[in-house]
C-alpha cells in the first residue's frame, strides 16, 4: 500500500518536472508535454500534426533530453526506402558473411518527420514495426530498446507530392495532437526568448530509466471501475450510432483511450480512473479513428470529428 | 341600527380574522415547503448525491454528461469558492471510482452549495449566475 502511494506521488512529482524542464525551452505547449508523458508511460506512440515552424520538432527534442533518452530523427522524403528506417543486412567484407545492421528506428524515441511524405511501402513497415516494438528481416527478429515511442510529425497544408496515412495506419497511434499557431501572449513569448541564442544542450535530465520503468509498470495497476468501464463502453456505442459518422470508434480505439486514461491517472497522483480523465483525453485520442459521414456534412450537419465527439461526450452520462 | 353597525363589524371582524388565517398558512407552508428542499445529508456520499440533483435542476444548460472537473469548474467560474469543495471531491472520488471506503472528510462545503443552488427540490434555472 505503501509503496503504491509512493508510485502514485512519484507520477505527480515527474509530471511537474518534466513539463517545467520542457517549458523552459518551449513556450506554451504544457498541454502537449504532458500528453507526450502519458503517451510514453502508456507504451504509446504520438502523431504530431501542424503547420511548419510551431515547435514539433524541438518539443519532441526537448522531451527526450530530458527524459535522458536517445533521440534520432528521419526527415520522411519520397525516396525513402523502408531498409533506411529499420535497417537490414549488409556484407561484411572483413567476416566474409551478411550481417544486420540496424537502422534510425532502434532509439528510444524516434522522431518521424513528415511522416506522409514517405510511400506508403515505408510507413507501413514502420507503422507495423511501432506495433510489434521489433523488426523482422529475413528470419533476423531484432527488438527495440526500452522504451521505444514514435512522434511523428505530419503537415495537413500540403497536398502534392504527399501519401495520406489511411485509416488502418493512423489507428496505430495512440494520440494525434494538432498543433495550432500560438496565442499572442505565446508568441511574444516566444520572440522575447529567442533574442538570446536557445542552447538544447541545456535541458536537465529530470527522470532516471528505472523511475521511467517503474511508471510504466504502475500503470497496469490503475484501478478502472465498473462503472467508468461502463462509461467507456456507452461512449463507444455512441460513436457508432451518431449520424454524422460513417465509421465509429473501434473496441482497439476504446483500450487505447482506457489505457491512455490510467497513465494519466497516475500522472495525477491517483491510482483509480476518473470520468475526467477519460473525457479530458479523448479528444486526443480518438477524433483521428473516427470516419465523418460525407452525406451528413452535404445536409448541413458538423464536418468535425472533434465537434461531434464533444456533442457525444457532452450526451453520455457519466459515474457521478 | 345599531343591530346592523354591530353585524357589519362582525363580518369585517370575521373576513379580517379569514385572511390572517390564510396569510399564516401560506407562509407555514412556505416555510416547511423550504425546509423539505434544504439538503440533509448524513455522508460525504448523499452530499455529492445531493449537489448532482441541484446542479441538474438549478442549472438547465450543463449537459447530461457533466463531470465533477467541469461542475466545480463551471462554479469557480461563477465566483464560487470551492477548495473546500475540491478537497471533499478527492475524497469522495477514492471511495466512487477507487474502492476505498467512505473517507471521514469536511463536506459541509458541498452540502452549502446544494443548499445555494436551492436544495434537492429546486426549480429550473434557479441560481441565474451559473448561467453562462
Amino acid at each position: 500500500m505503501q509503496e503504491r502511494v509512493e508510485s502514485q506521488s512519484l507520477g505527480n512529482e515527474i509530471r511537474d518536472k518534466v513539463v517545467s524542464e520542457v517549458s523552459r525551452f518551449v513556450v506554451g505547449r504544457e498541454k502537449e508535454t504532458e500528453i507526450l508523458l502519458t503517451c510514453l508511460i502508456a507504451r504509446g506512440h504520438v502523431l504530431l500534426e501542424g503547420p511548419p515552424g510551431v515547435s514539433k520538432t524541438l518539443l519532441a527534442n526537448t522531451f527526450s533530453r530530458c527524459l535522458g533518452l536517445e533521440f534520432k530523427r528521419v526527415q520522411f522524403t519520397p525516396d525513402i526506402l523502408p531498409l533506411d528506417i529499420i535497417g537490414g543486412f549488409v556484407f561484411n567484407l572483413k567476416d566474409r558473411e551478411f550481417e544486420f545492421r540496424k537502422g534510425p528506428v532502434f532509439t528510444n524515441i524516434l522522431l518521424a518527420d513528415e511522416l506522409n511524405r514517405a510511400p506508403p511501402k515505408v510507413q507501413s513497415a514502420l507503422l507495423e514495426s511501432m506495433q510489434e516494438r521489433q523488426v523482422s528481416v529475413e528470419g533476423h527478429t531484432e527488438k527495440f530498446p526500452f522504451p521505444f515511442m514514435v512522434i511523428a510529425t505530419q503537415n495537413p497544408l500540403e497536398f502534392a507530392g504527399v501519401y495520406p496515412l489511411p485509416e488502418g495506419q493512423l489507428d496505430r497511434f495512440m494520440v494525434k495532437l494538432n498543433f495550432k499557431y500560438p496565442s499572442v501572449a505565446a508568441e511574444a513569448s516566444i520572440l522575447e526568448r529567442n533574442l538570446s541564442d536557445i542552447e538544447i544542450s541545456e535541458v536537465k535530465t529530470v527522470l532516471t530509466r528505472d523511475q521511467l520503468e517503474e511508471l510504466v509498470k504502475q500503470v497496469s495497476q490503475v484501478k478502472v471501475s465498473p462503472e467508468v468501464l461502463a462509461y467507456v463502453a456507452k461512449v463507444a456505442e455512441a460513436t457508432r450510432t451518431v449520424a454524422s459518422l460513417a465509421l465509429g470508434a473501434s473496441p482497439r480505439a476504446m483500450v487505447q483511450l482506457l489505457h491512455c486514461s490510467r497513465a494519466k491517472a497516475l500522472l495525477a497522483g491517483r491510482d483509480f480512473v476518473t470520468p475526467d480523465d477519460i473525457k479530458e483525453i479523448a479528444i486526443d485520442v480518438l477524433t483521428h479513428r473516427l470516419t465523418i459521414d460525407r452525406t451528413a456534412v452535404t445536409s448541413g450537419r458538423s464536418g468535425n470529428p472533434s465537434d461531434i465527439l464533444m456533442s457525444i461526450l457532452d450526451r453520455v452520462e457519466p459515474p457521478r | 341600527m345599531v343591530a346592523f353597525a354591530v353585524s357589519s363589524q362582525l363580518v369585517t371582524l370575521a373576513v379580517l380574522l379569514a385572511l390572517d388565517a390564510l396569510l399564516y398558512f401560506t407562509l407555514a407552508s412556505a416555510l416547511l415547503s423550504r425546509r423539505g428542499r434544504r439538503v440533509n445529508a448524513k455522508n460525504l456520499a448523499e452530499a455529492f448525491k445531493a449537489l448532482e440533483a441541484a446542479l441538474k435542476q438549478a442549472v438547465p444548460d450543463l449537459p447530461d454528461g457533466f463531470t465533477w472537473g467541469e461542475a466545480l469548474e463551471r462554479l469557480r467560474s461563477a465566483g464560487v469558492e470551492t477548495d473546500g469543495m475540491e478537497n471533499a471531491l478527492k475524497g469522495y472520488e477514492r471511495y466512487r471510482y477507487g474502492g476505498r471506503p467512505l473517507p471521514d472528510v469536511d463536506y459541509h462545503e458541498v452540502v452549502m452549495v446544494a443548499n445555494l443552488l436551492g436544495g434537492v427540490g429546486a426549480r429550473k434555472g434557479g441560481i441565474s449566475i451559473l448561467g453562462q
